[in-house]
Formats: C-alpha cells, sequence, structure tokens
C-alpha cells in the first residue's frame, strides 16, 4: 500500500514536471564532504560493533557525506522534492535516497496565516543542528547524539499539515506554526538505539536501508531475541498502525527559534514479520536557538521518550527509557567559527530479559573550528570526546566504561 | 512664418505653465523635529483641479535579498516590473485583495505586471525569505515624491487652489499610517508634517543566518 503511494507521488510529481502549462524551476544543491578521521574506539556500530563513531579505529579517508537535493518548484506554490546520500566511508558505503516529498506552501493571507503540506517521506523537524543541504550539521561535522539517532531511525512516510502565522502583517515581530502529520513504515525505531546506544557521527539511514547491532546473548538460540533478525530496518510497517507527530514551532524575528514536539509511532510491541518487530516508540522533544548578537550563537536540544518490544504473548523483552540533550555555543567571526558541545545521554533498562542489558549513560563533548575558505569551500577540525558507561559490551569482553575520541580534518564544499 | 509663430507661442506657453507651476516644499519630522527620509508625500487636489496622467514604469528590485526599495510610490495607470538582481530564484506575493500577484522570478529575470489600474496599498513578501518585505503607494496624483535625507522633497503642482498634502510610510504610528495637511497653494510655498507619535521601527530585511546553504523552501 505504502509502495503504492510513493508510486503515486512520484508519478504525479513526473506529470506536474512535464506539465509546460506552468512555469517551472529545477534546483540542484548539495554537499561533498572530505574527511580525514582517527579515532581510538571500537568497531564502529555502523559494522554492528559498539564503537560510537561512524568509522573504525585507525586513520580513515573518506567521503561520508556526498548529498544532492533536486527540487522542482512552481509558481502556485507545489514542489517535488528529492534528497540523496551517500557515503564512502570503510565498509560502509552507501547510495540512496533519504527523503523524497511534494510540498505546498500557500501565499500567506491578507491576515498572515499560510499553509503547508509536505506528503512523502521526510524527516520530523527535531533538528536545530542538520538545516544545510543533504540534512548536514551546519557548525559541526558530527551532528550530537540526538540528531544522529534521528538521522538513523526516524523518518516520516505520511503527510504533514503545518500552519503558520507571520508576525510581519500581524504588527509582531515573531512567527508561530504549528504542524500535525500522520505517518507509517517507521514501526522498528528505537531498535537501534536500544543494542547499540547512543552515537555521534554525520550518517543517515537510507530509506528502506537496514543496519547491523551488536549481538547479545539473548539473540541466540533459545535467547528471548532470537526471532529478531540480526539487522533491524526502521522503515517498515509491521501493524498497519499510523504514528502521529506534532510540533510547535515560536521564531523570533532577528533573534532565534525554539520549538517543541512530540512523536508517537504507536507500533503495536507484540507483532513481528520477517524477525522485525513493532517496537512502541514515543518521545517528546524540545531545543531553541538563540543569536545573542551577529557573532554569538547557542542551540540546545532535549529529547526524552520511551520504546517497548514484546514478544508475540506480550511480555516485555525490551523496555527502555532514554534521553539525550546538548547545548552547543558557537562564535563566528568573520571567516573563522568555534563551536563548543556538551551533551549527555542515557538509556534506563526497565525489563528483565536476560542477556539483553540495553542500560547506558554517557557525556560528550566536541569542539570544532572551521575556517571559510571561500564562499562554498569550509576547512574543519573537529575534536569529538566520549565517555560512557554501557554493561553490554561486557558481552563482547570490552570496556564497561569507555572513553572514546576522535580528530577529524574535513573539507567540506557546499553548492 | 505663421508655424513659426504658433511654435514660438507654444513654447512661451510652456515656459509660462513651468513658471506657472508652484514648487511646494514638504517637509516631514517625527515627533521630536527630527528630518525623515524616504517618506512618500504626495498631494491631492481638492477643487477638482485637472491633473496629468503619466506614462512612467516602476521596476521593483530584488537586491541582497531585500525588496530595493522598501518603499515604492507610483501614479494609477503607471507600469510595473520586478527585477530580480540576486543569483538565486525569489518567490514574489501580494495577499492584497485589490492586487493579489504571487510568481517566481528567477536570478536575471524581469517580470511585467499589469498596469496599476487602482489606488491601493501594496504589500509585497517573498515566500522563500519570509524577511523580505516590500511596500507600493498607487495614488491618483502625479504630486508624489519620497523624502530626502534633509526631509524635504519638492512638488511641483501645475494649478492653484486647495491641495490635501499626505505623508505616508507603512511603519507612520498614526491612523492609516499617514498624516495630512489641507493647503491652499496661491504661489510657491512649504509645508511641515510633524508625526504625533513615534515611528515603528522598520523591519530589516535581512537574512538571519550568515549561512548560504540552508535547506529550505
Amino acid at each position: 500500500m505504502f509502495k503504492k503511494t510513493f508510486k503515486n507521488i512520484c508519478l504525479l510529481a513526473f506529470l506536474l514536471t512535464a506539465s509546460h502549462s506552468i512555469a517551472a524551476e529545477f534546483k540542484a544543491n548539495g554537499i561533498v564532504d572530505v574527511r580525514l578521521s582517527s579515532n581510538d574506539s571500537n568497531k564502529s556500530y555502523l559494522s554492528g560493533g559498539y564503537g560510537k563513531f561512524s568509522s573504525n579505529s585507525s586513520a580513515t579517508l573518506a567521503i561520508p557525506q556526498l548529498a544532492g537535493e533536486f527540487k522542482v518548484l512552481w509558481d502556485n506554490g507545489l514542489s517535488a522534492n528529492l534528497v540523496v546520500n551517500s557515503y564512502v566511508e570503510n565498509d560502509q558505503s552507501d547510495l540512496g535516497m533519504t527523503e523524497a516529498y511534494l510540498k505546498y506552501k500557500s501565499i500567506p493571507s491578507s491576515s498572515g496565516y499560510r499553509w503547508e503540506n509536505r506528503s512523502g517521506i521526510f524527516y520530523p523537524k527535531i533538528s536545530l543542528e542538520n538545516e544545510a543541504f543533504g540534512w548536514a550539521s551546519i557548525n559541526t561535522l558530527n551532528s550530537s547524539t540526538l540528531n544522529t539517532w534521528v538521522g538513523e531511525e526516524t523518518k516520516l512516510l505520511g503527510t504533514q499539515a503545518k500552519i503558520t502565522r507571520l508576525g510581519r502583517q500581524n504588527g509582531n515581530d515573531f512567527d508561530l506554526s504549528l504542524s500535525a502529520s500522520i505517518f507509517a513504515n517507521n514501526d522498528p525505531s528505537g531498535a537501534l538505539l536500544s543494542w547499540h546506544g547512543w552515537t555521534m557521527s554525520n550518517r543517515q539511514t537510507i530509506w528502506q536501508k537496514s543496519r547491523p547491532f551488536p549481538r547479545m546473548p539473548a539473540s541466540k538460540a533459545g535467547g528471548m531475541l532470537q526471532a529478531q533478525a540480526k539487522r533491524s530496518n526502521a522503515f517498515l510497517e509491521i501493524d498497519n498502525r499510523l504514528g502521529y507527530q506534532l510540533q510547535f514551532d515560536w521564531h523570533q524575528h532577528k533573534k532565534g527559534k525554539f520549538n517543541i514536539g512530540y512523536y508517537d509511532n504507536r507500533a503495536k510491541p507484540y507483532i513481528v514479520k520477517n524477525g522485525q518487530y513493532g517496537w512502541g516508540t514515543k518521545f517528546v522533544y524540545a531545543g531553541a536557538h538563540w543569536r545573542f548578537n551577529k557573532e554569538l550563537q547557542l542551540t540546545t536540544q532535549i529529547l526524552n521518550g520511551s520504546t517497548l518490544m514484546q514478544s508475540p504473548d506480550q511480555q516485555d523483552v525490551v523496555n527502555n527509557d532514554y534521553q539525550s540533550a546538548f547545548v552547543s555555543l558557537t562564535k563566528r567571526r568573520k571567516k573563522h567559527s568555534y563551536t563548543i558541545r556538551l551533551e549527555e545521554f542515557s538509556v534506563t533498562d526497565n525489563d528483565s530479559t536476560a542477556g539483553d542489558n540495553n542500560t547506558e549513560y554517557g557525556k560528550a563533548g566536541t569542539f570544532n573550528y572551521t575556517y571559510r575558505y571561500s564562499k562554498p569551500w569550509f576547512l574543519s577540525f573537529e575534536y569529538n570526546w566520549i565517555k560512557s558507561n554501557r554493561p553490554s559490551r561486557a558481552y563482547q569482553n570490552q570496556a564497561t566504561d569507555l572513553t572514546e575520541q576522535q580528530y577529524q580534518l574535513a573539507a567540506r564544499y557546499f553548492f | 512664418m505663421k508655424a513659426g509663430l504658433s511654435r514660438l507661442s507654444l513654447l512661451l506657453l510652456l515656459v509660462l505653465q513651468s513658471s506657472l507651476s508652484n514648487a511646494l516644499t514638504v517637509t516631514v519630522l517625527d515627533n521630536k523635529g527630527k528630518a525623515l527620509s524616504d517618506i512618500v508625500v504626495y498631494a491631492e487636489p481638492l477643487d477638482q483641479q485637472a491633473i496629468s496622467k503619466t506614462d512612467k514604469k516602476l521596476v521593483i528590485s530584488q537586491a541582497k535579498k531585500s525588496f530595493t526599495p522598501y518603499i515604492s510610490v507610483a501614479q494609477k495607470g503607471n507600469k510595473l516590473a520586478f527585477s530580480n538582481k540576486d543569483d538565486i530564484t525569489h518567490h514574489i506575493y501580494s495577499a492584497n485583495a485589490k492586487r493579489k500577484f504571487a510568481f517566481l522570478i528567477r536570478p536575471g529575470e524581469n517580470i511585467e505586471q499589469p498596469s496599476l489600474e487602482t489606488t491601493n496599498e501594496i504589500v509585497m513578501g517573498c515566500n522563500v525569505h519570509d524577511w523580505m518585505s516590500g511596500y507600493l503607494l498607487v495614488v491618483d496624483t502625479p504630486y508624489f515624491d519620497k523624502t530626502a535625507s534633509n526631509g524635504s522633497s519638492t512638488l511641483n503642482i501645475a494649478g492653484k487652489g486647495r491641495y490635501k498634502i499626505i505623508a505616508w510610510h507603512p511603519q507612520l504610528n498614526e491612523k492609516n499610517n499617514r498624516i495630512e495637511q489641507q493647503i491652499n497653494i496661491t504661489d510657491t510655498q512649504q509645508v511641515t508634517l510633524k508625526l504625533n507619535k513615534t515611528m515603528h521601527k522598520i523591519p530589516e530585511q535581512k537574512s538571519e543566518d550568515g549561512f548560504d546553504f540552508l535547506s529550505d523552501y
């Protein structure tokens, strides 16, 4: 059903592009990110390990992001959007679509109200970091642990209605927006977060691509998780029940913005199809971005939620609460920008499943220096530090308490 | 010879008429007496004095992601065009009931619009860049201008008699964003319009983030 919907959306977009009766404009933008990175971590979570960075230890030269955003815009406010991401990095190279949607944006009414509709596959607008082309993070190379997870396990296949009240037409210096989405195909969301914990990279999961996770004793024959497939695909519809997401945005002109929202995939947690379970995942989130002056800006976000996965006889197998929060400060001065970001994250394991301890607590720090060589070229140095306690690392004979560090040099080109 | 005479008399008439036109200096001051620039000033005849029609074309540019100029003024019947000087596309619109329009304007593109047929106060925006805003006032008189940096403007008014002198700006904190005064034009004269209240802040048409590669439409 959802595949059909998607096909119909593509067909509609094609027909609209093909019709010459309405003036259309085609736009292609993107990013090329080339990095030299080195870390002292274990096997990366992308390869099914517990390492919190995207590359395995040792120095790596990689293209951790090559992304293109393609849009067709029409005079009537309709646009068709496709975002393609690719990665060339150790054993986890990938290529595919991360977002594809039609968007309608009305012309504001004389009283300043504007309607928007987005239909297709798209991110919930949670992140205040990943606002550049291809969902790249603006001020850092690696996203925060919070937004790394958003990029890994959340995407909505559905439709979103948004109403904005523009302040300009009302004599206010702020805009207010309310949006509501209903979506499908995000039922296994929460599995990877539970099994490898919070991670820190710029890697987004390509639509319909699965990821491996560390094997734990409970996944062996006879264990509670023996029916679970070896890889998790977050973008499946398991129970044919729609989820929803609500968000409120406040945008203070010239000063900053604030968002608060709620996500619930309404997955039935005891249904399993081809080794993929529904995970009842819900969370609240809030964020703020504030410009103190032209040079100094602060970004902060918090996300707090729960996920539940049960056996077919409705016994809790994984029942976790989780939270991640960060505060970052960026100072920009002419061609130089400096960012410091501090984070704290946790997963609380509330179930008693043997051989599957998902408990985690950690702190992270990031320092980024970026030199804007020319308008499109950004040269960056970034240091990431994560100190965490994760008992499940003992399943793979790794230290429960671990400090991981990463150094990166990057050249990012936006077009 | 006859033709020469009539030509001469025409020339004389023109010279006479121009010398007959009355230079009216309008000065706009804020409530503290400070000169205000870029305020629209115009004169509307009150005694059915004949006014001429002009065939001007007003061009409103989009430059550095802003409406340039922020405030425009034109006479009813004038032509209107938009010119995008930026290297990005804008989505210009007006939600005004009497004059609704919306179109994409590509880098370097010029778009002609239908003539301005009614007096109007047109508020323009860009649906891609919400901070952009521009205003166009369409008046029913050829006597209009914007005040210079000294707060003054000179209107060359052809006929004598009573006129309403109006100062308008979207951020004037006055009734209908304007202040007005009736005068009787007999000869060259001056009029000063002073605001009653402090003007509202003019919104800055500027992108908030210095970052050029934001993914948003």
